[in-house]
């Protein structure tokens, strides 16, 4: 087996490093489909996150022992087992979208690579669902489903690569949300490699119920299958491009418009900062005010009511109806939210929930952080149910500047402490926001979960280090003090400057 | 859609691994390894960018790519992929022969012989050795209005030497006066671009425009979508001056016949699907003139694939890729011809003498029931 950890790291991984033998069953069996080159595993120790390589070899073993690809849920059973045969860590990748490295190893181990499991597997058209292979991609799906006739529910984001057991694993908050619930609600099975090897078929009634894997950030199984509700294909999409004079008509606006009827199928917005952020990358919009994008889809019909009542409140919140034709230009990049890491080259950032009844006072407050700490924070979300958007709020950095990147970092924890003054919570935990679990979930609430992960995972094999515990230099004590001594020096730096 | 190149350095910081492109990487596909997909490869640039020295699996890596620019076309942060790939191979090519040897007898060939296979360039000519009619004037006539580019695919490869005789034979059946560079015809040069050598390419650019010139003809067309896409957008880059002749790809040089009805096809009662080639469609945005010359045809049917247009799969046939790894290109070509057999037709038609190999290899090996074409030649057996 080739390793090129340095003595400290071959000091750590001691209990994932077994003798090349037990490595050499996995390679006879999944042949091609496995791998211990150091230059492959190479490609694994990363998200989206940009991580300075020292502060990452300071905090975890990111580079794992293998890599495998199965293809099938029995593939990863075999898999899951061999890793608690011998207690090597087990990290379950697909897309590895997130940024809070859910699908990092800090380890070592087995990472297990799930793009094998990929593909619609049926549609019930009785019953109105499907059931793909977890690494299916929702853009792909969308697309399959759209030619038969159909289309998902929700979706998230960044759909064209974020994989169906993906979103499973994290919240399921997204476009479509609002009108159709959370992804919780659209579950009707899940196929889970449960850390002992078994293969669990998990429903609501199920024992786990289904419910527990989701949210759960692969840290209590590996989904390889879902079953999940869709619909017909709507027979039109009307997307509307609205401009107010501030915040806070912009909040009225969005609060009224997330509970009439019929429900808008999706309802974007971004602060006047993300306009010039958007505008400083070379996107620039038709204008500099806060703005909203709402979308109405389904009959023809109702997609006209919803544009009359839209109307109405758009009118009665002082806002403007922008061009037509570049509201659908923005509905049709609602993918490419991206596009502004083009002004930066990085981008740091926060990514909440947020009560809308409070973001127009989360954006003073923004705005105040933003001032102080010389910044341009640029605010983004979408409403995903009738009183809650799921919020980003992100600003422009380089990470190839040690120092001035490794000051910006702290401004990301300044971010969460203004959303959590209004009410909001971090959106995924994983490895990196592990530090606000006290203030992510309620004390009951984190001891169910810390219940479920020790009657599931009793060895703590599957996904460790991710949402229950912080690392030591990441707990709550160290993490603050650090992080505000860092933003006081930012703070003081970017005056300075 | 606008994209950015703004060196390797910047653009792969910029880079935001979100993994739109390695979605629909057909090479990601055909692999499965992070390493293999353009996610993998900006990693692969970032470390060049940052001017580390890059192993020989670092270059097979770049190497197994078709510059197909599916994942130009999805990436959020607007890279111009394509470019970025033409610059990686350039910082390969520029620290070493690590690029050449896993190309380097292609290399040789166009070096020695201004051509991909290495054959005299007499042989340019043989595809006129069994022309069904007699057409005169067929090499280097002075005054012709139209010249008709052949590409090293269509005038050397036996496979698709049908492609220029159905050309040839459709225009001098519309009476359109055209001539050919004969023997004296180059390699347009992106198999050069595609090893990074953009100084080479830029010489074979200005003896073919010069050979164009002497004849004095005001159109060029190109049957080979990677020639058309070098003539149109590469060369006015390469040589910073723009090229003064109409660049036409066949496909829209038949629409405009068939619209003057200077071409009368006789009905064809069949149904038939569509490839659009990754240099005429994504990478050079023509997808309805050729699918106009396929539904002028009286009782054709044109059944599309699942994924066809901007978001049609790639057949494995570029960026020099059937040169370094030709496992690969099958691999890939057996993905698209599955598609291709999901539509149920008994014929493919593609404008791409490329595709139309790698595609009906694949329809060979698999003993599929399909009967792959390019454009000219079905064109041309319906008049």
């Amino acid at each position: 087996m080739v390793l090129s950890a340095g003595r400290k790291e071959q000091k750590e991984i001691a209990v994932s490093q077994e003798p090349d033998l037990q490595f050499a069953e996995l390679a006879a069996t999944f042949g091609e489909r496995y791998t211990e080159s150091e230059f492959e595993r190479a490609f694994y120790r990363r998200d989206l996150a940009a991580v300075p390589r020292w502060l990452e070899r300071m905090l975890a073993r990111t580079l794992p022992d293998a890599v495998a690809r199965p293809r099938n849920a029995e593939e990863v059973a075999e898999l899951v087992r061999y890793a608690r045969a011998h207690y090597l860590p087990i990290v379950p990748r697909a897309a590895a979208t997130t940024v809070y490295w859910n699908s990092v190893p800090t380890r070592g181990g087995l990472v297990v690579d799930l793009n094998g499991l990929r593909g619609l597997v049926s549609l019930d058209e009785e019953r109105l669902t499907a059931t793909v292979q977890s690494a299916t991609r929702w853009g792909e799906l969308e697309a399959a489903l759209n030619r038969r006739g159909y289309a998902t529910l929700a979706y998230p984001s960044s759909a064209p690569s974020a994989t169906v057991g993906g979103w499973v694993s994290m919240e399921g908050h997204g476009i479509g949300s609002l009108k159709y619930g959370s992804l919780t609600q659209q579950l009707k099975r899940l196929r889970v490699v449960l850390p002992s090897g078994e293969i669990l078929s998990a429903t609501p009634e199920s024992s786990p119920p289904l419910s527990w894997f989701v949210q759960a950030e692969g840290t209590l199984g590996i989904v390889t299958q879902v079953e999940m509700v869709i619909r017909a294909k709507p027979e039109t999409v009307a997307s509307h491009l609205l401009a107010f004079p501030n915040p806070t008509t912009l909040q009225r606006a969005v609060v009224a418009l997330a509970t009439v009827t019929p429900t808008p199928f999706n309802i974007h917005f971004s602060d006047a900062a993300h306009l010039r952020l958007l505008q400083n990358a070379g996107f620039a919009l038709p204008t500099e005010k806060p703005i909203g994008l709402v979308t109405f889809d389904g009959s023809v019909s109702q997609v006209a009511a919803g544009t009359q009542t839209l109307k109405h409140i758009v009118a009665s919140c002082d806002g403007e109806t922008l061009d037509g034709s570049r509201a659908n230009l923005e509905w049709v990049e609602r993918f490419a939210s991206l596009r502004v890491k083009r002004a930066g080259p990085t981008l740091l950032g926060a990514e909440m929930w947020l009560p809308l009844e409070r973001l127009a006072d989360y954006l003073a407050a923004l705005a105040r952080l933003a001032n102080a700490q010389r910044a341009l924070i640029a605010t983004y979300g979408t409403v995903v149910a009738p009183k809650m958007a799921m919020v980003m709020s992100v600003f422009p950095s380089d990470e190839s500047r040690v120092i001035g990147y490794v000051l910006d970092l702290s401004l990301t924890k300044k971010i969460y402490d203004v959303a959590f003054r209004y009410g909001g919570r971090p959106y995924g935990i994983g490895f990196w926001n592990a530090p606000y679990l006290r203030r992510a979930f309620a004390p009951q609430q984190a001891a169910e979960r810390f219940a479920r992960k020790r009657q599931l995972d009793p060895l703590n094999i599957m996904n460790p280090d991710k949402a229950y515990k912080t690392a030591l230099l990441l707990s709550p004590v160290f993490f603050n003090l650090g992080m505000d001594t860092l933003a006081r020096a930012r703070r003081a730096w970017s005056v300075m400057r | 859609m606008k994209s950015f190149n703004l060196g390797l350095d910047q653009e792969t910081l910029i880079c935001a691994r979100c993994g739109y492109c390695q979605a629909v990487c057909p090479v990601y596909a055909a692999l499965g390894w992070e390493s293999t997909g353009p996610r993998g490869r900006i990693a692969i640039a970032r470390q060049a960018a940052q001017g580390a020295s890059l192993a020989a699996e670092h270059a097979r890596r770049v190497y197994q790519c078709t510059l197909c620019g599916h994942c130009r076309a999805v990436c959020p942060t607007r890279i111009d992929t394509c470019d970025l790939w033409l610059d990686l191979r350039g910082h390969l090519t520029a620290n070493g022969s690590l690029a050449r040897w896993q190309v380097g007898k292609l290399y040789h060939n166009l070096i020695s012989q201004h051509n991909i296979t290495g054959d005299v360039p007499e042989n340019r000519l043989l595809w006129q050795q069994n022309l069904e009619t007699e057409i005169e004037g067929l090499n280097l006539q002075p005054g012709a209005r139209v010249v008709y580019f052949l590409g090293c695919v269509a005038g050397l490869y036996p496979q698709t030497q049908g492609i220029p005789q159905a050309l040839s034979q459709i225009l001098a059946k519309a009476h359109v006066p055209f001539t050919t560079l004969g023997s004296a015809e180059e390699c347009c040069g992106f198999p050069l671009l595609g090893m990074g050598l953009e100084n080479a390419a830029a010489d074979f650019a200005r003896r073919n425009i010069a050979r164009v010139r002497e004849i004095g003809a005001s159109i060029l067309v190109a049957a080979c979508p990677s020639c058309y896409h070098t003539w149109r957008d590469v060369y006015p880059r390469l040589l910073s001056e723009p090229v003064d002749l109409q660049i036409k790809h066949a496909s829209e040089f038949l629409a405009e016949l068939l619209t003057e009805r200077r071409l009368n096809p006789q009905p064809q009662e069949m149904r038939v699907t569509y490839h659009d080639p990754c240099d005429l469609g994504r990478n050079s945005g023509i997808y309805d003139p050729p699918r106009q010359v396929l539904q002028t045809i009286p009782g054709l049917e044109l059944v599309e694939m699942a994924e066809n247009r901007e978001h049609a799969l790639c057949c494995g046939g570029g960026g020099n890729m059937e040169v370094a790894d030709p496992d690969l290109v099958a691999a890939i070509a057996r993905r698209r011809l599955a598609q291709a057999l999901e539509t149920g037709v008994s014929f493919l038609v593609t404008p791409c003498q490329q595709c139309k190999r790698t595609l009906a290899n694949a329809a060979r090996v698999e003993r599929a029931r399909l009967k792959v074409l390019d454009l000219n030649e079905f064109v041309w057996r319906a008049l």
